[in-house]
């Protein structure tokens, strides 16, 4: 692997002791660290060293966290993933309808860590791009141009419309990603019912009982959303 | 949106009576004209048929008389049993009042409304029990004879020549839900008592010979059947007043009558109640009360006659006595007007102005009715201005006199005889001003005798030789007995003068405690005290202490006491109870509880009852009355804002308290999130790298993740024990040692240590000899690490340290030449979890540093002050510390 394979991790912290010991830790995991302490620095960096993901800290000095996110989208698409605390379960929200890709909450593990890395960076070919329109995650086969779901070697489920809605906003956003409840409800039952999150609940519910010992690939991340996938 | 000129629209005020009714247990009156109608038996045949018909029926007291008839009624119905009274050594049996409230049974019976409760009765009368019994909400049954009603007595003892002890207030019967009239004719009463059915036949004989004549029971019939009409007349206007049922209204007929406070007052109430009960209409009792009027007697008991005869009761003040009542009676358009034969002066009778005369000349649109009064009562005697004794006061008079004669002997030959009559005219105008004007006639009529007697010739006989001697003695006794009339009057208004003065400087200075700073602990005494002061008597505050259940009565607590050391007895702490839990005043005169040794009354506001102040009256021959009676009522108003007052002040005290406690926990919660998660992260990272790689690490940086994993360790152990200590601080549990300590070591020690753990240049400057304060060193070498950490934070130039004398106090400064504190912040340095924020947000620490400072060196007794910007140009902070040397 040559350096210029190497994927460059953009570590946005005003925390040295956190730089301190992520650098060698994603050196060692076969990643780059790029440090900037504060936000304007951070979007330097992003705009001139094209790192290939961000993991950006919501408390930083000199801007909102929320605000380097929303002018970070305006020109990449990278993946981020948000590090805060637990008990700004809003901000964390907010921060993945904004367009964040995943969250980590402090104190965090460090496997962990590497593993939201290494799921946020495979996002970075299109799910959809397959021809045949099918996708799999563990026992379950979906058949999303005609709208099939079938566990391995039984027959298709039953599913009403609105549970194949949701079982595929939840596929398309890829293995293992989280989708906040309003981006689902915006998806499925449409912007007038975001607020509405007692039919997430409900559908969900329906939806994994349906989908049998397929059940936990539904998980559910408390007040902020779920992830689906296999991981 | 109703209109409120609707006709069609209900009447409130109807409406509000029926509701207060709603809330209430129902009354039933069994009414009968005379003993032995059947009345009991009566209403136990219909409990029963209740009963029958699944109510719940308890039968409280019932009194048969030993009547075969009303015997085989009780049937099955189940009995109260009574309880019984102990009274100087007699055991009594009396309705158990508090029995019946916890049976709580759906319809309760209780025989003889007019009854008067056994001594040591919660209340006196059985009324009053039916009363607390329908607060409750239980529905009482009960019988009671016409003769018993109040407005009524008079009549019965003009017909039966008996009059009843027991009377019932007439609102009592009228508030009654139903009145069932219970009615045989006089007729067949008398047979039955020939019968035997009602008494033994001795005792029938005697009483068919005196009240149970025919024609008494005739009489008392037809007041029974009036009342009973005039009932169902009132419901029916109830009823269509409430639904709003438009018709043929009485044209609002009125009676008034006036009431003084003289003996006729009585007479002019029962009369009005008499006519107005003749026109069915509805009696208003006016009482006016003119200003200048010192010493009128007190109209309140007259007052609540009236109330207890179902009169409404106003009270005014007017100076003109026509004027005002014309007025009251104009705006209550009042038809008859009702006055009493009073008394009035000499002068105003000859000169036709007496109140009758007036009112009937200028009252044209009336109906005047004059009552006699009382005959053969004399007018209250007013009562001796004066303060001594009255026999020392009439002794005076004539050794007063005699003093004169003597000395106008003595002065014989000096003093012409007919100026030693000016001599004995001062002598007169004294004893007017001093002892009253009987005592001035008195002393006039002696003194012209003396006179007379003693000096004019010829001497020693009462005859007069000249002409001129006699116009001059009957000048003076005209002018003697003028004068003593008048000066009389005189020294009486200003001693009442006097005496309002002192009252109201009294209330003055009461009102001024009542309105310290104090707060309720000072207040209740003061107001024990001035109760003590007002009534003479032993005096208490009673609170009231939450009940621990919810809608428990409140448990009343003696929160101040006059003297200090009085204690209250279980029957006064029963009637302090129930004036709490009703609002109402009890014990010692009063309807509640009599027999107790103390009369609470209630301290109220809008709010309702703040609490309680009693006044041990057991050694008090009469019942507080007068001035001392008004004077205790306002002390109870003024006495229930002030306590108000002080609650609502404690209450948002301890709000405010909360609310910075809660402030300080948020800041903690906040700062635990982000100072306990940052180093966790850092250490739990730096371990993580070192499991999973640590390997295929270089040797350096394996070791520089062990040393950030460590002095992450030590800057959460730091950030911890501030933690502690403010905690510490915020209880109150800091108790530093005190000794001498010098402030030039303590600060080099603190100085070389900062120096060691940064590196950098801190100057210290001490250029005086300084006394050592007495400070704990270990808590001032907390301080000071603490200052000196903060200032080389925000600071990258040298730390100067000054230890100087300023006054009484040793003075000691860090200053730093850092950005210095914006001006909107600097009073807030010093609170726990503040952060200056900087645009860099380098070094930022816990925000309890500074905090911790001030409140260890606050337990020092020293104080701690920011100054920023230090520099004319800004820029720099000074903290400065101060410790009393």
């Amino acid at each position: 692997m040559s350096a210029r394979d190497v994927a460059r991790i953009l570590v946005v912290d005003d925390e040295p002791q956190i730089h301190r010991f992520l650098k060698p830790a994603l050196e060692a995991a076969g990643l780059a660290a790029l440090r900037a302490e504060t936000g304007a620095e951070a979007l330097r960096l992003a705009a001139t060293q094209a790192p290939a993901l961000a993991l950006l800290d919501l408390g930083l000095p000199d801007m909102d966290g929320q605000d380097v996110l929303v002018r970070l989208r305006a020109f990449s698409l990278m993946p981020v993933i948000v590090v805060s605390a637990r008990e700004r379960e809003a901000e964390k929200v907010q921060a993945l309808d904004a367009g964040a890709d995943d969250y980590v909450e402090k104190p965090f593990a460090l496997a962990e860590l590497l593993a939201r890395i290494r799921v946020a960076l495979r996002r970075g070919q299109p799910i959809e791009g397959k021809r045949d329109g099918m996708m799999r995650f563990g026992p379950l086969e979906l058949d999303l141009t005609r709208r099939v779901a079938r566990l391995e070697g039984q027959e298709a489920l039953h599913l009403t419309p609105r549970e194949w809605d949701l079982l595929a906003a939840l596929a398309r956003a890829g293995d293992g990603r989280v989708v906040t409840q309003r981006q689902l409800l915006t998806a499925v039952w449409g912007p007038a019912h975001v607020e509405d999150t007692q039919y997430l609940r409900v559908y969900v519910a329906q939806l994994r009982q349906k989908l049998g010992a397929a059940a936990t690939l539904i998980r559910t991340e408390p007040g902020v959303g779920y992830r689906f996938g296999a991981h | 949106m109703p209109n409120p000129r609707d006709p069609d629209r209900p009447d409130p005020d109807a409406l509000l009576a029926l509701a207060a009714r709603e809330g209430r247990g129902r009354l039933k009156v069994f009414l009968g004209a005379a003993p032995g109608v059947g009345k009991t038996h009566e209403m136990l045949a219909e409990a029963r048929r209740r009963r029958a018909g699944g109510a719940e029926v308890l039968a409280g007291i019932i009194e048969t008389h030993g009547r075969a008839e009303t015997i085989a009624q009780v049937g099955d119905l189940p009995i109260l049993p009574r309880a019984r009274l102990e009274h100087r050594g007699q055991v009594l049996e009396e309705f158990d009042l508090d029995a019946a409230l916890a049976a709580r049974p759906q319809i309760l019976l209780l025989d003889e409304l007019a009854h008067s409760n056994a001594l040591g009765s919660r209340h006196p009368k059985r009324w009053q029990d039916v009363e607390e019994l329908r607060d409750a909400g239980i529905e009482v049954w009960t019988t009671m004879n016409v003769q018993h009603l109040e407005s009524l007595s008079d009549a019965v003892a003009r017909i039966a020549g008996i009059r009843v002890a027991e009377t019932v207030p007439d609102a009592v019967l009228a508030g009654a839900d139903a009145v069932e009239l219970i009615d045989i004719p006089p007729a067949e009463l008398l047979e039955r008592m020939r019968q035997g059915k009602i008494y033994r036949p001795d005792q029938a004989a005697r009483a068919m010979r005196g009240f149970f004549r025919e024609g008494n029971l005739a009489a008392l019939r037809e007041m029974a059947l009036r009342r009973t009409a005039e009932r169902v007349d009132a419901d029916v206007t109830g009823y269509m007043r409430a639904n709003a049922i438009a018709g043929p209204w009485p044209a609002g007929d009125r009676v008034l009558a006036l009431v003084g406070a003289d003996p006729s007052a009585e007479t002019v109430v029962r009369q009005g109640r008499r006519i107005a009960d003749a026109l069915r209409a509805p009696l208003v009792v006016l009482h006016v009360e003119r200003p200048g009027e010192v010493d009128a007697a007190d109209p309140t008991p007259i007052l609540r006659l009236a109330e207890g005869l179902g009169a409404e009761v106003e009270t005014v003040v007017g100076a003109d006595l026509p004027a005002t009542i014309l007025s009251q009676a104009r705006a209550r358009n009042a038809s008859h007007i009702v006055i009493g034969r009073g008394r009035p002066g000499v002068w105003r009778r000859w000169l036709g102005r007496t109140l009758s005369a007036t009112l009937a000349r200028r009252a044209a649109d009336f109906t005047l009715h004059i009552v006699p009064g009382p005959a053969g009562k004399a007018r209250a005697a007013l009562p001796a201005p004066a303060a001594l004794p009255p026999w020392l006061g009439w002794g005076a008079v004539p050794a007063t006199i005699a003093l004169v004669v003597t000395l106008g002997y003595g002065a014989e030959g000096l003093l012409a005889e007919r100026t030693l009559g000016m001599v004995f005219l001062a002598v007169v105008v004294a004893l007017a001003a001093l002892l009253g004007p009987w005592h001035a006639a008195a002393g006039a009529v002696l003194g012209f005798l003396s006179w007379n007697f003693f000096f004019l010739e010829p001497r020693y006989t009462f005859e007069l030789l000249e002409g001129a001697d006699l116009v001059g003695l009957g000048a003076f006794a005209a002018v003697a007995l003028l004068l003593a009339g008048t000066t009389g009057r005189l020294g009486r208004s200003v001693r009442t003068a006097r005496a309002r003065m002192l009252a109201l400087r009294r209330l003055v200075e009461f009102s001024r405690r009542l309105g310290g700073p104090g707060g309720l602990a000072d207040l209740l005494p003061a107001v024990a005290e001035e109760a003590t002061r007002v009534a003479g008597t032993p005096s208490a505050v009673v609170m009231p202490l939450e009940p621990l259940l919810p809608g428990a009565a409140p448990e009343p607590v003696v929160r101040a006491a006059m003297p200090v050391t009085m204690e209250l007895d279980e029957t006064a702490m029963a009637a302090a109870r129930w004036a709490l839990a009703q609002g109402r005043p009890a014990g010692r005169d009063t309807d509640t509880l009599p027999t107790a040794p103390w009369q609470f009354r209630p301290m109220r506001t809008a709010r309702g009852v703040v609490g309680l102040v009693g006044v041990k009256l057991d050694d008090r021959a009469e019942p507080l009355a007068g001035e001392t009676d008004k004077a205790l009522t306002a002390l109870l108003d003024q006495a229930a804002v002030a306590i108000e007052r002080a609650q609502l002040m404690e209450r948002e005290a301890r709000g405010a308290a909360r609310a910075e406690t809660e402030q300080l926990r948020t800041a903690l919660l906040t700062s635990l999130g982000h100072d306990l998660r940052t180093p966790l992260t850092s250490i739990r990272g730096a371990l993580g790298t070192l499991r999973a790689s640590g390997d295929a690490l270089p040797a350096e940086t394996r070791a520089d993740l062990l040393l950030a994993a460590e002095e992450e360790t030590a800057r959460l152990s730091r950030y911890l024990s501030n933690i502690l200590d403010m905690v510490r601080i915020e209880h109150g549990q800091l108790e530093p040692r005190r000794e001498p300590v010098n402030i030039p070591e303590a600060l080099e020690v603190a100085v070389a240590r900062a120096r060691r753990t940064t590196g950098r240049e801190i100057r210290v400057m001490v250029r005086e000899r300084l006394t050592e304060p007495r400070l704990d060193p270990a808590l001032l070498d907390q301080i000071l690490g603490n200052v000196l950490d903060n200032a080389l934070k925000f600071s990258e130039a040298p730390v100067r340290v000054t230890a100087r004398r300023e006054g009484h106090e040793v003075a000691i400064a860090v200053e730093d030449e850092g950005p210095g504190i914006p001006a909107e912040d600097l009073h807030r340095v010093f609170d726990p979890f503040f952060r200056v924020t900087r645009a860099d947000r380098v070094a930022a620490g816990t925000g309890l540093g500074l905090a911790i400072c001030r409140g260890l060196a606050h337990a020092m007794g020293g104080r701690i002050a920011a100054e920023s910007p230090i520099h004319p140009e800004g820029g720099g902070t000074r903290i400065t510390l101060r410790f009393p040397a």
